[in-house]
């Protein structure tokens, strides 16, 4: 999947921005404050229909007005062609459209456009709480399959109910019980369906992991993955959802006392080792950032074999904080990616040495106060 | 203010408070009515009115109906032997105009939704209860025919538990399916995906 050109306007600092892109490397160069990650970030709203830098869309509106919107043409293999829009004012709040016509939901667009993003903040993914790892995950997931986005979703809004009954019905205990079994029944049935294809993507993604950090570290360790769930974890969501009942059962009166929803895969981790060690409490932060390429490289890898169209991967800064040896095998994987990619960089020297700025194939561009222009080459 | 009357702008003021009019429009239609003869703004003043003080809710199935009982429930030619469960009145009316079903129906007035603070006892389930418990009624089917979301879901889960000891009353659902005239590729996962798993024998 290709974007081939983008329109922002009062995008954080870009106020009227339209720009063509080349269909396999974008290399953004300017200085801290540019906007040039407001460019991909832009392009992420449109794949994701959210940020990868803020958690709210109302810090993304320029500072003088009082809305901003996006609009790309996309060219990808399923779909020959279509646009995408962003909106997003303080009144209206968000809408995304495709072709013009509004999504009656934001999550309906997830899929239509394959991503994946390499940033700074990606070293939180090893090293902080198991939520990061959790939504690492589901955005992977999500991307390959809308029936598990649904799942997500309906478990997500099943435990909201049941939480509630939970927290404030106050009565008899055998009243409660039978006000909490129908939540308890979807919950199983959507928390069985997340946790057997989480456990199935993992065991894939495993070998894609254990390849790409081998690549990227030169292999003197070995990552390992361990995917921690209420149960041992099943492919098969008939296993797992007669252990989710039993386990229900058991945590029965905790529960009651907790009123919360304590089993389910909104508990679960994921435990990356390296050798033996676990990478969260003994890495070092270049262990951490190793492992962190490494993982955002597997999903690249994983996309591109799984996908009928390649993602768009989006790199945000990465080239600053390498060595000249990580450096070269990371221009080399984007050299190798077929799809299109966009880096944004403060400094270009590594980029000239290894890819030619055809203007065709290839673009440099310049960002200056919100202002972008293609750099010509010789 | 001078040059404005206090009558037409109270007028104006509730008629905006209609959905999908906006004062541009409340006025508009305000200024329509004036023009008009007494006689047929009479007419819709008292339509109004009578919206309001004659309609009714039947005591029997919870339908909106200008009598209690309601037309359904009192025509002999329906069959008693059939319960038909809805969320509202509209879905009667719905259901009424395909022409498929001929039992009577029972309107729950909601689904159950504990963080919209409503429970099994906020909604219509006892009555249907008591319908099945009561001689004069002889209930062999209960469809079930609510939303199929979450919250109608859990209701259906809710009400077939409690139909469970009674062994002669049968309880089925409506089918999820693909609407007539799409094409497969317009379809949603979501629904395409149910339909898919309550797939019938060719
Ligand atoms: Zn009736």
């Amino acid at each position: 999947m290709k974007i081939t050109n983008l329109k922002l306007q009062n995008f954080r600092n870009h106020e009227e921005t339209v720009v063509e892109w080349a269909p396999h490397m974008n290399v953004i160069v300017g200085q801290n404050g540019a906007g040039k990650t407001n460019l991909i970030d832009a392009i992420h709203y449109l794949c994701m229909s959210r940020s990868f830098v803020s958690s709210s869309d109302m810090y993304v509106v320029n500072q003088d007005a009082t809305f901003f919107m996006i609009k790309g043409h996309f060219e990808g293999n399923i779909r020959a062609s279509f646009d995408v829009g962003c909106s997003y004012s303080r009144g209206e709040g968000k809408k995304i459209f495709v072709n013009e016509s509004p999504l009656d939901r934001l999550s309906d667009l997830i899929g239509m456009v394959p991503v994946v993003v390499l940033s700074p903040s990606d070293k939180k993914l090893t090293s902080e709480g198991p939520k990061q790892r959790r939504s690492f995950i589901d955005s992977f997931i999500s991307q390959i399959s809308p029936a598990y986005l649904q799942d997500l979703l309906d478990f997500r809004k099943a435990r909201k109910q049941r939480n509630k009954l939970l927290q404030e019905f106050r009565g008899n205990r055998e009243v409660l019980l039978a006000y909490l079994e129908p939540w308890n029944v979807q919950l199983m049935e959507y928390g069985s369906r997340i946790v057997a294809k989480r456990t199935e993507v993992l065991n894939k993604f495993r070998d894609y992991l254990a390849k790409e950090y081998e690549v990227i570290s030169g292999m003197r360790h070995e990552p390992h993955l361990e995917y921690q769930t209420f149960c041992e974890p099943s492919e098969d969501e008939e296993t797992v959802r007669e252990r989710y009942q039993a386990e229900l059962e058991k945590e029965q009166d905790h529960e009651l006392e907790r009123e919360l929803t304590l089993i389910g895969p909104h508990r679960d981790e994921i435990v990356f080792y390296l050798d033996d060690f676990e990478l969260r409490k003994y890495g070092s932060q270049g262990q951490h950032r190793l492992f962190a390429l490494a993982l955002k490289l597997a999903q690249l890898l994983y996309f591109s074999d799984e996908l009928d169209d390649l993602p768009i991967f989006l790199l945000d800064d990465v080239f600053g904080d390498l060595d000249a040896q990580r450096t070269e095998v990371l221009l080399n994987a984007l050299i190798e990616h077929a799809g299109q990619t966009f880096v944004t960089a403060a400094n270009p020297i590594p980029f000239d040495e290894y890819i030619t700025f055809d203007g065709e194939r290839n673009r440099k561009y310049k960002v200056d106060q919100g202002q972008i222009s293609v750099v010509k080459t010789k | 203010m001078e040059g404005t009357s206090e009558i037409l702008e109270q007028a104006i003021e509730q008629l905006a408070k209609l959905p999908g009019t906006g004062r541009k429009s409340a006025r508009r239609i305000a200024l329509f009515l004036l023009k008009q003869n007494d006689e047929s703004v009479i007419k819709l003043a008292e339509a109004l009115i009578s919206l309001k003080k004659s309609i009714t809710r039947c005591s029997t199935c919870g339908v909106i109906s200008d009598g209690d009982p309601c037309s359904i429930c009192q025509n002999t030619k329906r069959q008693t032997g059939q319960i038909c469960v809805v969320e509202e009145s509209q879905d009667v009316f719905l259901i009424e105009k395909t022409n498929e079903f001929r039992g009577r129906y029972h309107v729950l007035g909601g689904v159950i939704s504990p963080l919209d603070n409503i429970g099994p006892d906020d909604v219509r389930i006892k009555q249907l209860m008591q319908r099945i418990n009561e001689d004069d009624e002889q209930i062999d089917e209960v469809i079930l025919a609510l939303n199929p979301d979450s919250e109608g879901e859990a209701t259906s889960y809710y009400i077939n538990k409690l139909l469970k000891p009674f062994d002669d009353v049968e309880v089925t659902r409506i089918a999820y399916g693909i609407p007539m005239g799409t094409e497969l590729e317009f379809i949603d996962e979501a629904t395409l995906g149910r339909a898919f798993a309550s797939r019938n024998t060719f």
